[in-house]
């Protein structure tokens, strides 16, 4: 952006130079009234001299058709190169030759050490009023306007010399004419005759006038065009602040027609009320003193438009150098964009910081080759240290927990790899509160290729100690529903307990009697005990599963198989179904991926959903009783269970109601499994659904991502924190 | 050479079909073990079972259906029930619908015994 303007500015300024240098010339024959021939060379000379910068400038100005010419040349900075202008003469003669002949084309001649580029103008249509040849060294010489410049002065030097020769031409004739009528009559004819053929010559003057005026109205042209063309707004005052001009772009910026508003007072047409004093203040400040205080800089300012709307300009403001009142052009451009995109900025800046202190997150960068770090100001308020030390490692540290001091320092040191990564560490504040904070923080390389991070670290305390009382009361309310579901269970319980109880006592007694018998039975009673231990054994089992069912204990979080712990469901629920006269039919999946969970609430989940299945199907006589338990791997690296029954289904439109706490289809329900079910199945990052089958019944599942191949191998969980006050699954974040 | 009653156990739990048989015989019984009351039903040890332990709760037909169907074929065998589900009050209903005994799991020899003694008198 801000080179396109500088570019664009540039071409402004060599245009407005070239317009200014137009001006200039057209003002040589002003100068040139009554001056003679060589007058009027000069001039030229000095005038492009000084306008082109050139390095060689040669005129030669022909009189009477030839017969007698005049040389003039002027020499920039060649002259440190050679000694004398005679050595140039020799070059520039040696270059025309004989010009009367033939016309010495654009030529490079060696001056010293260097190429010069001269190019030659007539003077008159042939160059019979003699030539102008102009040298540069510049490489691009001559450029667009150095040609456009040139060849108006040599035109303008033509009628100049045309006017200055017709003058002295006049004057002689008029001197003879009175000689002559004094003198003799007779030459007055002969006289007469030479009069008119000055006549006709002055004829010829004139039409070449008109043909020359036709190539300056060309110039005019060109300018015009630059006016019309240009993408910012140029519009021109005079010193009484009237408008001269009004380019397209500033018809199309300030929705005025040009000729709606030339002549106008600028402060009437496109100045906001406010600021007209100040602009017919300043303009007269500058006519009294010169002392200008806009001239030539670029400012920002306000304009308005005809429909009365104000909007942001850019200005620049340049004098048009011309002798007499002064007149100024002024450059502006619409910058309501660049400001509105520059306010969006600061807005979303302002958000941003907002966001911050609102979402307790700071953020942080540092540089790993110099070990250069830079916090936020909410960083040093979560740290509680003063921004105004130097922050060092050691200062850092003295706030981290102790024992998450180990895993802080690895992260630094990971740092180095140049990998993004988020990791949670606590603080331990000097009033030994404790702070729990997320780190996210993204590497980067800069332009040098130095590796960085940039990162956000976000206080979580409030939603840890949130999700601390939520995980507190989930699990309260999963133990009083796991008892609830287990009561509902007891005649299956004491069923599962008295089988093998029951085979203890028998086989026990049968051992005795064959001991006792005569003679004793050993093989017989060595078998018996072996079913006792061996029924011991079983019911020690359906025991330890009860207590782990029946069991208030802090949530654990493990790696487990989810075939097994359905299994062991199965197997404690295996009397119940029977007794529902349920049809139980397992689909375990082969090789199925372990998962990461609690074990028992998973399990609770599991009894809910067959218990529930179990309960769908109790009134249903027409069709089997069949349930279905199946396990799967899913696609998305999650394991799923599904429990599919032919019980009496569910309206799909209460489908939604189903988990929610409370609502119950059955009369003897408190309607909370469901939604306990649902409660841990999610804090597993998992999901609880049911769908109606094709045919009867329903079809309860859920999915809980397995657990990632990173916590296998290294059998360690992301986050650290492992105080023991929690009752919260220590399920790993995504590593 | 003493003719041993022939009791018949029928019950789905394999150790149960394991176990009682042995102490059976100890006891001075014969006995033949079914996993199901059908296929009791089917076997031909129905004419000459002179006592049923019978199991209530099984997949398919329970062991009171097994009761019923027997007195309507007109084959009055003395049924003891065994059960594990231990509901106190399905005792009296069976025993008023002819059962010779209910018993309980786990229950002893000595309880058996009786039991059994008792079903044998009243066939």
């Amino acid at each position: 952006m801000d080179t396109q303007f500088e570019e664009c500015a540039e071409e402004i300024g060599r245009l407005q130079r070239c317009i200014n240098d137009l001006v200039s010339l057209l003002a040589l024959p002003a100068i040139w009234s009554g001056g003679d021939t060589s007058y009027i060379g000069r001039t030229v000379l000095d005038a492009l001299m000084g306008m082109l910068r050139l390095d060689l400038l040669y005129v030669r100005l022909s009189f009477s058709g030839g017969d007698t010419s005049v040389e003039m040349f002027r020499i920039g900075d060649l002259r440190k190169q050679v000694g004398w202008p005679e050595e140039i003469g020799e070059l520039l003669n040696r270059w025309l030759g004989d010009a009367s002949k033939q016309w010495p084309p654009p030529t490079k001649i060696r001056v010293g050490v260097e190429d010069m580029s001269i190019i030659p103008l007539r003077l008159g249509l042939q160059g019979e009023y003699g030539m102008i040849a102009a040298g540069s060294q510049q490489a691009d010489f001559p450029t667009q306007i150095q040609t456009l410049l040139l060849s108006v002065a040599a035109n303008l030097t033509t009628i100049g010399l045309r006017e200055a020769e017709l003058r002295n031409e006049q004057s002689r004739a008029a001197a003879e004419l009175d000689r002559r009528v004094v003198q003799r009559t007779s030459e007055l004819a002969a006289a007469n005759a030479e009069l008119r053929k000055e006549i006709a010559e002055r004829t010829l003057v004139e039409a070449r006038l008109r043909h020359e005026e036709t190539a300056l109205r060309r110039s005019e042209a060109r300018k015009a065009a630059i006016l019309d063309s240009a993408l910012d707004c140029i519009v021109t005052m005079d010193h009484e602040s009237r408008i001269t001009e009004f380019n397209p772009a500033a018809e199309r910026t300030f929705g005025y027609r040009r000729d709606e508003v030339m002549g106008k007072k600028l402060a009437d047409v496109i100045i906001p009320p406010e600021l007209r004093a100040p602009h017919r203040q300043g303009l007269a400040r500058y006519l009294a003193t010169n002392e200008a205080h806009v001239l030539g800089l670029r400012i920002e300012t306000t304009a308005m438009r005809a429909d009365g709307t104000v909007f942001p300009v850019e200005l620049a403001i340049t004098r048009i150098a011309f002798d007499g009142a002064p007149s100024f052009t002024g450059y502006l451009r619409d910058i309501t964009e660049r400001k509105w995109a520059e306010e969006e900025l600061r807005r979303s800046e302002t958000f941003l910081a907002e966001a911050r202190r609102l979402s307790s997150t700071g953020g942080f960068s540092k540089r790993i080759a110099t070990g250069e770090i830079r916090w936020s100001a909410e960083v040093y308020q979560m740290f509680g240290l003063d921004p105004a030390e130097p922050l060092t490692h050691e200062r850092m540290v003295s706030r981290v927990h102790p024992e998450d001091v180990h895993a802080f320092n690895e992260i630094l040191k990971q740092q180095e790899r140049g990998v993004d990564y988020e990791h949670d560490y606590r603080l331990l504040m000097p009033d030994q509160t404790v702070k729990y904070l997320h780190v996210v923080a993204h590497a980067v390389c800069d332009v040098d290729g130095d590796l960085g991070y940039f990162g956000a670290v976000q206080d979580v305390t409030q939603r840890r100690l949130a999700d601390e009382a939520l995980a507190k009361a989930r699990s309260d309310l999963a133990h009083v529903t796991r008892l609830t579901s287990v009561g509902a269970m007891t005649a299956s319980i004491a069923h599962e307990v008295n089988q093998p109880l029951s085979g203890i006592v028998t086989n026990a007694s049968t051992c005795l009697r064959m001991l006792a018998a005569d003679p004793p039975n050993v093989a017989g009673a060595r078998e018996t005990a072996r079913r006792t231990i061996r029924d011991a054994n079983r019911a020690s089992d359906v025991i330890t599963r009860l207590r782990a069912l029946f069991s208030r204990r802090e949530a654990t979080v493990e790696t487990m198989d989810l075939n097994e712990a359905a299994y062991e469901v199965i197997a404690l629920s295996l009397s119940e179904l029977r007794r529902h006269r349920v049809i139980l039919r397992q689909e375990f999946a082969d090789d199925l991926p372990p998962v990461m969970g609690d074990r028992i609430q998973l399990q609770q989940v599991i009894l809910n959903l067959v218990l529930n299945a179990s309960d769908a199907m109790s009134t249903v006589e027409d069709r089997p009783r069949r349930l279905v338990i199946s396990t799967a791997a899913e696609d998305d690296d999650h394991v799923r269970l599904m429990v599919q029954d032919t019980g009496v289904g569910f309206d799909p439109q209460s489908a939604k109601r189903l988990f929610e706490a409370f609502y119950t289809t059955k009369s003897g329900g408190m309607g909370i499994g469901l939604s306990v079910s649902r409660s841990i199945i999610e804090s597993h990052h998992g999901r609880l659904w049911a769908v109606p089958n094709d045919g009867p019944g329903a079809t309860f599942a859920f999915s809980i991502p397995r657990t990632s191949e990173a916590v296998i191998r290294a059998g360690v969980s992301g986050p650290v924190w492992t105080s023991g006050v929690t009752d919260t699954p220590q399920i790993p974040r995504k590593l | 050479m003493v003719t041993r009653s022939l009791v018949s156990v029928v019950d789905d739990d394999e150790s149960v079909r394991e176990s009682l048989p042995d102490l059976l015989n100890e006891l001075g019984f014969a006995v033949q073990a079914f996993s199901s009351a059908e296929e009791f039903l089917a076997s031909d040890y129905v004419d000459r079972t002179q006592c049923l332990l019978l199991d209530i709760a099984m997949p398919g037909m329970s062991g009171p259906d097994l009761q019923l169907e027997l007195t309507q074929r007109g084959q009055d065998i003395p049924v003891v029930f065994i059960t594990a589900h231990g509901d106190e009050r399905v005792r009296p209903r069976l025993l008023e619908q002819g059962a010779a005994e209910c018993l309980f799991k786990p229950f002893s020899d000595t309880a058996l015994l009786a039991a059994l003694t008792t079903a044998l008198q009243a066939g």
